[in-house]
């Protein structure tokens, strides 16, 4: 049996992996499973060639985000989980992530949950008690973080390669899943209600985004810059960080570097987290379905979840399993705040593309700033000209 | 002898010398390799991308595995850097805290063009970049190792040469082939319907597309008639070219009259079928939803498929057209008598198969000789085409009409009752009694009307000339009665006039 899988837990990925399917053989010796770690952008361009048996190796068991299982289906690479066993159940599951397991409008299940992640920002107490006296209020608005940010530029500027704040983008760009919590906490989302037009063209959305792109722009956050050079919060050469729970988690084990976590700074009138979900699918083409059912509820079981959650650094997927976790450490009790301003992005088929049409243009933006020539104007064009292309993708995959 | 530069050379040559499927494979085998040869902790591989003008990390390997992995660099951040490395091939970082260092590889890849219609190969100049580090034990590089990193850097430009070039031959290989299939399958294909949606799915198969579609044109190549299309799902579906949308249309209008569009940005090729002038269709093919983009190989090797298509489809279209022609009634536009025996016994045998009921309607227009008579044969034949296109209007798909001869029409209703068979009777009287002939003498509009007799299997006939027959002695009783209405058999059995015994007769 072959699981797709993605770095989870970025450069120790492997190892984890290693340590999951050991546990898995301990109990199921006779089936065999190997795992292929792929980036997230070559997985969405595998998902669409899934199905030409002659030119991929065919897995059985496939990770993606969340809000990609309706794409998923579409696509009719997904084995409808509800009838291979309909004893599946998802009663237990956190409630913002049952919704991504279905084929929208049905009730037919087609990914089950694994674990997810939320968005929060983190820093460290000992830099920031030099420009604030309580970081709790001071953080709690954008405008405040800024000035924060400019607080702390003027304190440690002296350092070689400071920046107030490190860059969690993998890429060390600008990243869309970065930005979504401005987006959010302006009460704003990419479609109207009904699905049927997009808002990404719109002031409040434009003006979301520049909230977040301004955090380079003023140089508070390195971009497209070496991933070692980078201000990182344990090398001191930074000293907060917008990031999920992964993104900080190691460093502040690793060195004793205490670093606190408090809500997003809101944008708008309050902060909003984004939740992040990965999810399993079984592939159509499996010649192991059964054995593929077993791993997902091998995942499932609330053993595990807490298991693998703290073995990656992120949260169970499922109620059982996250009570005990959240109160296993006092440094996750602020995740109890965050997690009712939790959102998360929409089950439709479109949205995987909407956030890749976003990421090419932030990733013109992070171009355009580190060669000077960025310009809100340029920005706002690009939006314009994004929104059309997402109405034509609604326009003909409804969404 | 070989000295050790040399030897480590040959050896590195041994193991990365080898046919590679993809450029993939050939660094899951590279990377390894000088991370054991230089006790490295981490080895990475960065495409250039020039448009960026980025360093964009592409592989990662570690201990005993290679991984994909992701990270972009601006030389606009690095300026100095850049040059370094430009200029000596290698270049140590100095942001980090680690040895670490930095070697281009240039490599060249075939890449086709097309210029005035004529396809050519040419060589493009890649580079990528290795990253060599070592932050465990701070181990610096040294000169003699820097030495022998450039040279194996070159032996990796060399191998990545080989194996563009090589995967560039396989895909060739492989889209002649698969479009050669194709070609095949479509020119097997017993109906033009058939083989188009064979051709839809293995296109899309083959290339993975997310979408493809097929604007087919009338026949003078005005109008859009049909559409075809597969997406993702794999299934294909057709809709009449009245569906689309008026936005669409305009900026298909647009496509079909441009040469053939490749938009490699925005992931799609239009390709117009043409037949030396006459507009054949409109072939669409997109990545939109996948984003991924569209090679130029590709749309090179769709182009030639499209012109062989165009003719196939045009071909198919000729064939389709003989064959209408040969079943069908010139004036009238309806089936020929031959074309209808064929379909009545067919049905026949389905309503005797499956216990179904069958209806047939003998009609004929009233005082139609008068009319050819009094107004000329053109009043006459304007008479017929009116008739016929009411019924070929007011029947359902399954309904087939002919013309027997003269002014004589014939209907037959496949699962139809007498009951059933009256209403549509009904309905064809009331809309032909509404035409008025167009003769501008006459003082009073003068109205058409037609007498109907319907006969129905199984009750009054169980052979097409049993029916035939009933539905004749039906129409007779009408005529009797004065015309311009409708009689069913069985209701008006008593009043046809018995044929003579052969006693009689003699």
């Amino acid at each position: 049996m072959i699981l797709w899988v993605m770095p989870d837990s970025g450069a120790k990925t492997m190892e984890d992996y290693a340590t999951l399917v050991a546990l898995f053989k301990q109990e199921y010796p006779s089936v065999d499973l190997s795992v292929r770690v792929f980036t997230r952008n070559v997985l969405w361009r595998r998902i669409f060639t899934l199905k030409d048996p002659a030119t991929e190796e065919m897995p059985d068991l496939i990770q993606i985000p969340h809000y990609w299982t309706a794409l998923i289906v579409k696509a009719g690479i997904a084995e409808n989980l509800s009838q291979l066993d309909p004893g599946l159940s998802l009663t237990d599951c956190l409630p913002l992530l049952k919704e991504n397991c279905y084929q929208p409008g049905t009730k037919d299940m087609y990914s089950y949950p694994w674990w997810f992640d939320l968005s929060a920002l983190h820093y460290r107490a000992d830099h920031l008690k030099f420009v604030s006296s309580n970081p709790e209020e001071d953080l709690k608005t954008w405008q405040g973080l800024l000035s924060v940010c400019e607080a702390l530029r003027e304190q440690f500027g002296n350092i070689p390669g400071y920046y107030p704040m490190q860059n969690s983008d993998w890429r060390g760009s600008l990243s869309m899943r970065s930005a979504l919590s401005c987006m959010w906490s302006r009460g704003l989302n990419f479609f109207t209600e009904d699905h049927a037009a997009t808002l990404v063209g719109s002031k409040e959305f434009k003006e979301a985004l520049r909230d977040y792109i301004n955090l380079a722009l003023k140089e508070y956050m390195p971009i497209l810059r070496e991933r070692g050079s980078l201000g990182t919060i344990v090398s001191g050469k930074a000293s907060m960080m917008i990031s999920r729970k992964q993104g900080i988690s190691t460093f502040s084990a690793r060195r004793g570097v205490r670093v606190r976590t408090l809500p997003v700074p809101a944008t708008g009138e309050k902060s909003a987290a984004y939740l992040s979900g990965m999810n399993l699918f079984i592939s159509t083409f499996s010649q192991h379905k059964k054995d593929a059912l077993k791993f997902i509820k091998f995942c499932a079981r609330p053993d595990m979840q807490l298991r693998y959650a703290n073995m990656i650094e992120a949260f169970p997927a499922f109620e059982e399993a996250f009570e005990p976790f959240i109160s296993s450490a006092p440094r996750l009790q602020v995740y109890k705040d965050i997690l009712p301003t939790a959102h998360i992005l929409p089950n439709m088929v479109i949205m995987g593309t909407v956030m890749e049409i976003l990421k090419r243009v932030l990733a013109k933006c992070a171009t355009q700033i580190v060669e000077h020539r960025f310009t809100q104007a340029s920005l706002d064009r690009e939006l314009d000209m994004t929104a059309k292309e997402i109405e034509f993708l609604l326009s003909i995959y409804k969404g | 002898m070989f000295d050790k530069k040399s030897y480590t050379l040959y050896k590195f040559h041994k193991q990365i010398n080898q046919s590679f499927q993809d450029k993939r494979e050939l660094l899951e085998c590279a990377l390894p390799a000088l991370r054991d040869l230089f006790k490295l902790d981490r080895v990475y591989f960065f495409n250039w991308q020039q448009e960026r003008a980025i360093l964009s990390l592409k592989m990662m390997c570690k201990k005993e595995y290679c991984m994909d992995m992701q990270e972009d660099i601006s030389v606009a951040n690095e300026p100095a850097f850049l040059r370094q490395l430009l200029q000596e091939g290698v270049a140590e970082t100095t942001d980090l805290s680690y040895p670490a260092l930095y070697v281009l590889i240039r490599w060249l890849r075939p890449t086709m063009e097309l210029k005035g219609g004529e396809v050519r190969s040419i060589m493009r100049e890649k580079v990528g970049v290795l990253r060599l580090e070592r932050f465990r034990k701070n181990r610096v590089f040294t000169d003699s190792e820097i030495d022998l990193i450039k040279a194996l850097g070159q032996e990796i430009s060399h191998n990545l040469h080989n194996t563009e070039i090589d995967q560039a031959k396989n895909q060739r290989l492989s889209v002649s082939t698969a479009l050669n299939d194709l070609s095949t399958i479509f020119a097997s294909s017993l109906r033009l319907n058939d083989g188009l949606e064979l051709i839809l799915k293995g296109v899309q198969r083959y290339f993975h597309f997310d979408r493809v579609h097929l604007y087919l044109t009338n026949s003078d190549g005005t109008r859009i008639k049909s559409v075809l299309g597969v997406d993702i799902s794999g299934v294909v579906t057709q809709e009449s070219g009245d569906a689309l949308g008026e936005e669409e249309k305009q900026i298909l209008k647009e496509v079909f009259n441009s040469p053939a569009t490749y938009r490699a940005t925005r992931s799609v090729i239009y390709l117009p079928l043409k037949v030396q002038r006459t507009k054949v269709g409109l072939l669409t093919f997109d990545n939109i939803l996948s984003r991924r983009k569209i090679g130029y190989l590709d749309f090179i090797s769709l182009q030639q498929f499209a012109t062989q298509m165009a003719l196939t489809i045009d071909n198919a279209r000729l064939f389709e057209r003989v064959q209408e022609l040969s079943n069908y009634d010139e004036l009238t536009k309806l089936p020929v008598r031959r074309y209808f025996n064929e379909k009545f016994a067919e049905e026949i045998y389905r309503a005797k198969r499956f216990g179904l009921s069958l209806s047939l309607v003998i009609m004929d227009i009233d005082w139609f000789k008068q009319i050819n008579d009094r107004y000329g044969h053109q009043v006459g034949d304007w008479a017929l085409k009116a008739v016929s296109k009411i019924i070929r209007s007011s029947l359902r798909q399954t309904d087939v009409p002919c013309r027997f001869g003269g002014d004589e029409m014939m209907i037959m209703l496949p699962r139809t009752n007498s009951e059933e068979a009256k209403v549509i009777a009904q309905r064809l009287q009331e809309r032909i009694c509404s035409v008025v002939l167009p003769d501008r003498t006459a003082l009073e509009p003068e109205h058409l009307s037609i007498s109907q007799g319907i006969s129905t299997y199984p009750s009054d006939g169980a052979t097409a000339e049993e029916l035939l027959e009933k539905a004749d002695q039906a129409l007779y009783v009408v005529k009797q009665r004065g015309r311009g209405d409708f009689a069913v058999y069985r209701e008006v059995a008593e009043q046809v006039p018995q044929k003579p015994t052969e006693e009689e007769n003699q």
